[in-house]
Order: C-alpha cells, then structure tokens, then sequence
C-alpha cells in the first residue's frame, strides 16, 4: 500500500487541541500518561484545562463524570485496558447510568501492546462497554476518522468511549468525508460478501480486498467505524445484497462487533455471518505483526478465511 | 457561628420530621436501609436546613452548593429532606418500595435535586471531587458536602478520590464520614478496622475534624471551620449511633436493612411521638 501513514496517537493529540480550540469547555485528563497519550500539544495551549490524576483509573472516571456534571466535557485518555476493564463500573454507574459528557480514550488499544502481553492487551473492551446503555463506542480506522470522530464526540453529548491504535496507520479518507457516528462507510461497492471491519483492521480489510478481488472474489467493504450505536440498516442492506458477512476486529470473538452483527442479522435477516477476530485464549507476546498473525490476523489468512468462506 | 437556642430547637424539630419521613416510607415498603439514614438524619438536616443554597427553586443555578451521597443505601434521609424542601410531593413518600415508583433503594437523578446516581460504595467522593473541582475551574464559590458510611471506606477508590483532592487542593470539598461502627457484617472495627481514621486521613493531606454526629452544634462549627480552612479538604468523622432515634434498633448491626413488622412500626411511631412531645415542652419552655 503506497499510502501515507500517521501515528494515530498524535493525530489524536492534535484533534483534542482543535476541539479544545473550538470550545472552551474542553478538558484533557490524564493518569501519569499525558505523554504517552499525546496530550502534550493540549496541556501547553491550555495548561488550566490539563488534569493529572495519577495512576488511579477508577477514581479518574469518578473525578471526570463530577467535572462533567459541572458543564465540562472531559477526554479522559489512557492505555485502554487500564480506562475500561479497570474502572468498569465507574463506566457503568457514573458515565452511563449518570449519562455524563464524559469522553473515554483507550489508546495503544488492541495487542498494540504486543511485547507486553495480555496484561496491557484490550480485546475485550468493545464486549464490556456494549452492555452499558446509551454508552456510544467508536473505533475510527484512519487518521482522517480519528480526527473527525474526536471532534464529534467533543460536539455531540453523551459518555462516549473512542479506541485508538498505535502503529502507524495510512490514510485512507480525504479530509471531505462525511464521518456521522453511528452511520458506517461503505468503502467499496462488491456483490459475494460484505467484508465489516473496524479500527485497526479497517486498512488489513482495503488490502484484503484488493487481493480477493484479484482472485475473483467482489467484495462490498464497510468501515463500521461505530460500534454502538450499530448501523443496523446498513446491515441490513449489506445481507440483502452479498447473503453472507464477515467482520474483522482487532477484539475477541467473543462480545465484539461479530457477535453484535451475527445477533442482529439472526434475529431479522439471516444470513452466514464469520467472526474474524482473537479467538477465545490468551494472546502471547511478540512483535506486533507477528502477534496479529498468531491471533489469524494477517493479511494472508484473513484473505483465505474470507474466500473460502466467500464460496 | 454556634446556632442560636431557637434556631437549634428549629433543627431539632426538623431533623425529627426526617426520621418522621423514613418512617413513612418504611410503613410504606416494609424494608429498607434505615440504619445508616437514622444516624445521619442530623448531618443531613443541619448541611440542607442551615448551610446550603439548595433548593428547588435554585437546582439548575450553577452556583448552588452540591450534596453527593455516596454511601447511597442511606436514601430515605436523602428523600425525606427533598420532600420537606418541596423537591418531591410528601405523598410520593408512601409509594416507597412500588414497582417503578420514583424512589429507587439507591437515589439516581431522575429525582428532582438528586446530584448523582450512587449505590455502589467507594463512587461518590470521586464524583465530588470531581464536582468541586469543576466549580472551581469555574470560578463559582460553591461547595461539594459529601456523606459516606464508615463501612464503604474499605473501598479502595475512596483512598484514591482522598489523595486526589487533597493534591488538587479541593477545599470546597467537605465529607462527613457517618462514624455508626456498624455495617452490615457487624462492628466496622471487626470486619475490616480502618482506625485510627484521622491519622489516616490527616496523612492523606485533609484537614480532619471529630464530632458527635447528632450534635447540631458541632455539626455547624465543623462546617465553619472547613470553610475556614484553604488549600485542603475536609473530613468531619461524625460518631453517630445506627438507627438512632429507635429505641428498639439504636446500634444494632440487625437493622442495617430492616425488614419491619407491624409491631416495630407500632414502637417506632411511639418512640418519634414521645421525641416530639419532648421537643414540644421544650418549645414551651423556651417562650
Ligand atoms: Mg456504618
């Protein structure tokens, strides 16, 4: 791919400083990870408006949702794992049941953390935040989603959660595109299966396409840059059209964007759907790439498992 | 400033219309968390009828004062102070315990002049925290009074929300700590010992003061000297009685939750009857 790829972290850290810029009630929270989180840039331009708490992520969430009740709109950003299974019912009772403007940021996402091992992985986030009501969760797959999906969620109320990578990520939009959450993209137009993939995986999934297309195989592509609230109507049609979806995550199987379009298309549109995410085990540790391929996440055997099953 | 003997036979009185309240609702469900609400009827009464510039009139006014509950399970003060504030209708009080009625067994905001959805421990002192710190990053001179129980500080993140506030210098915020000694397992000293208490908290960086938790005096001094005291926050340790006000239940671990028969609803009217009476002759005694 000749495209040009951004570290997703800094294109989030100079999307803050513009909804920062934009509106004033903006604040960035960080627990002893400003740095690492990009919040640099915005602690400079507003120094008043950057607040370290320390490695304590339950208390921050706590500490967010009462700035919030107070007319702030909070980002509060960390390595993911350690801002959703660790304070979950922070999540749960004083963002979703308080319906707080509250924006959670889980950065290095995924197995980004891929040396590290299962302690600093989050492919579990998407399953925990689903089952939060009125929670909206995304997960842009761009440097240009990432930014417009920042700034959306700074202008739209609501706890919201936005999972960002780490490895560089190339660009796959132009700045025109219209990014409304909860409406998923339809990248490319195909007729044997619909290919939906989120996040990190969304550029595995251009390739994948181009490949399978090589090989005969026409794909229709989805960006399902939201994962809750779901654009179920675009399922819909997507079923309708091909008669067969896979998703792809950079998640457990198990509780990600898989089993909510498999739970969908079964109750009104029933057609195979196959889940292209972690498998239910532990994920060992490695280089990032190699990691992703252990999990069946290359680029080969995504191709692979998505022709045969595109038979 | 100490209240004068009028305003405090005023507080008197209405601290026991609380404890008339929860008892209205408890002859209503049958079942509640009436001992925690019972020992913090004074704290409640004096921070709503004597401190706060809360009221229903006010509650979208960003300057008003903020109150948090964070031991949530203490609801029927909480919704017997916002019925005699005119926040809910007193007949709401009798629908305690209904399907769908307005009055969970944890207060969430859909209550006119609830601040935040509490119940599981170790939540509201980051909420608070959170709240005063906004109110200062927007210049309002407002204040955040927290309640917890004695039993919920054996959740972590309360020692989290501590350290926190007192880095961030909140000393508009204020937690009374409703020192009963019991929780639901028994003596909080048995289940899990947190004293000394003060030292503790005064090593966390708050300011700390110790009173008798039904004394209304005390109450309101402890509340001048926290706004007195800059740069750090403030912890009242109140040493209150469970279920204080019933004769029948006062510090007894059992009445964490009571599930209440005819025959202790039948004493404890009389035991609020023979308070009020006394309150009576006292307001006599004093024309
Ligand atoms: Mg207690």
């Amino acid at each position: 791919m000749n495209k040009e790829a951004l570290n997703p972290r800094i294109v989030f850290g100079d999307a803050l400083l513009e909804a920062g810029q934009k509106n004033d009630r903006v604040l960035a929270i960080s627990t002893d990870s400003s740095g690492g989180s990009q919040l640099t840039a915005f602690k400079n331009a507003f120094p008043e408006r950057h607040i370290e708490y320390g490695i304590m992520e339950q208390g921050a969430v706590g500490y967010a949702a009462g700035l919030a009740t107070t007319g702030w709109v909070p980002f509060y950003a960390a390595i993911a794992p350690f801002v959703t299974g660790r304070p979950f019912e922070m999540l749960k009772d004083d963002l979703g049941y308080m319906k707080t403007n509250v924006k959670v940021v889980g950065r290095c996402s995924g197995v980004t953390y891929s040396d590290l091992g299962p302690t600093h992985h989050s492919i579990d986030d998407f399953a925990m935040l689903q089952t939060i009501p009125g929670m909206t969760i995304l997960n842009p797959g761009d440097p240009v989603s990432i930014k417009k999906a920042v700034l959306a969620a700074a202008d739209t109320y609501g706890p919201m959660y936005i999972r960002i990578g780490s490895p560089s990520m190339p660009v796959l939009y132009d700045e025109s595109i219209n990014f409304e959450i909860g409406k998923g993209i339809e990248m490319r137009e195909g007729s044997d299966v619909t290919l939906i993939a989120t996040g990190t995986m969304l550029a595995y999934a251009v390739e994948a396409c181009e490949k399978l297309e090589a090989e005969g195989v026409s794909v229709q592509l989805i960006d399902m840059h939201t994962i809750k609230p779901l654009d179920t109507a675009l399922i819909s049609r997507c079923a309708s059209k091909t008669g067969r979806i896979v998703t792809l995550e950079e998640h457990y199987i198990n509780g990600g964007l898989g089993s909510a379009v498999a739970r969908y298309c079964s109750e009104t549109n029933p057609v195979p759907v196959k889940c292209l995410g972690v498998k239910d085990e532990w994920v060992g540790n490695g280089p990032y790439e190699p990691l992703l391929e252990s999990c069946g996440l290359g680029l080969d055997q995504i191709v692979k498992d998505i022709a045969e099953f595109a038979k | 400033m100490s209240l004068t003997s009028a305003e405090e036979l005023k507080l008197k009185k209405k601290a026991l219309d609380l404890r008339t309240n929860v008892l209205r609702m408890m002859k209503a469900s049958r079942a509640g968390h009436v001992g925690g609400a019972m020992s913090s009827a004074e704290i409640l009464t004096v921070l709503y009828f004597h401190i706060m510039n809360v009221s229903p009139e006010n509650f979208k006014d960003n300057n008003r004062d903020r109150f948090v509950l964070s031991a949530g399970h203490k609801c029927l003060i909480l919704y017997a102070a916002l019925a005699e504030l005119g926040f809910i209708d007193y007949s709401v009080l009798d629908t305690y315990g209904s399907m769908g009625c307005l009055l969970p067994g944890h207060p969430n905001m859909k209550i006119p002049g609830v601040e935040a959805n509490t119940g599981a421990l170790g939540h509201g002192l980051s909420i608070s925290g959170g709240m005063a710190q906004g109110l200062k990053l927007n210049g309002s001179d407002a204040r955040v009074f927290t309640v917890m129980g004695d039993g919920e500080l054996a959740e972590g993140s309360n020692w989290e929300a501590f350290a926190a506030a007192a880095h961030h210098r909140l000393d508009n915020l204020l937690a009374f700590i409703d020192w009963n000694g019991l929780q639901i397992g028994g003596k909080t000293a048995d289940v899990m010992n947190y004293s000394p208490l003060t030292e503790k908290l005064e090593a966390f960086g708050w300011s700390v003061i110790n009173i008798d938790g039904h004394d209304l005096n005390a109450i309101v001094d402890a509340v001048t000297t926290a706004s007195e005291t800059k740069g750090k926050p403030t912890a009242v340790i109140a040493k209150t009685i469970k279920s204080k006000g019933l004769s029948f239940a006062e510090g007894k671990a059992g009445y964490h939750y009571w599930k209440a028969s005819d025959e202790e609803i039948a004493e404890a009217e009389a035991n609020l009857e023979q308070q009020r009476t006394e309150l009576t002759a006292m307001e006599g005694g004093a024309e």
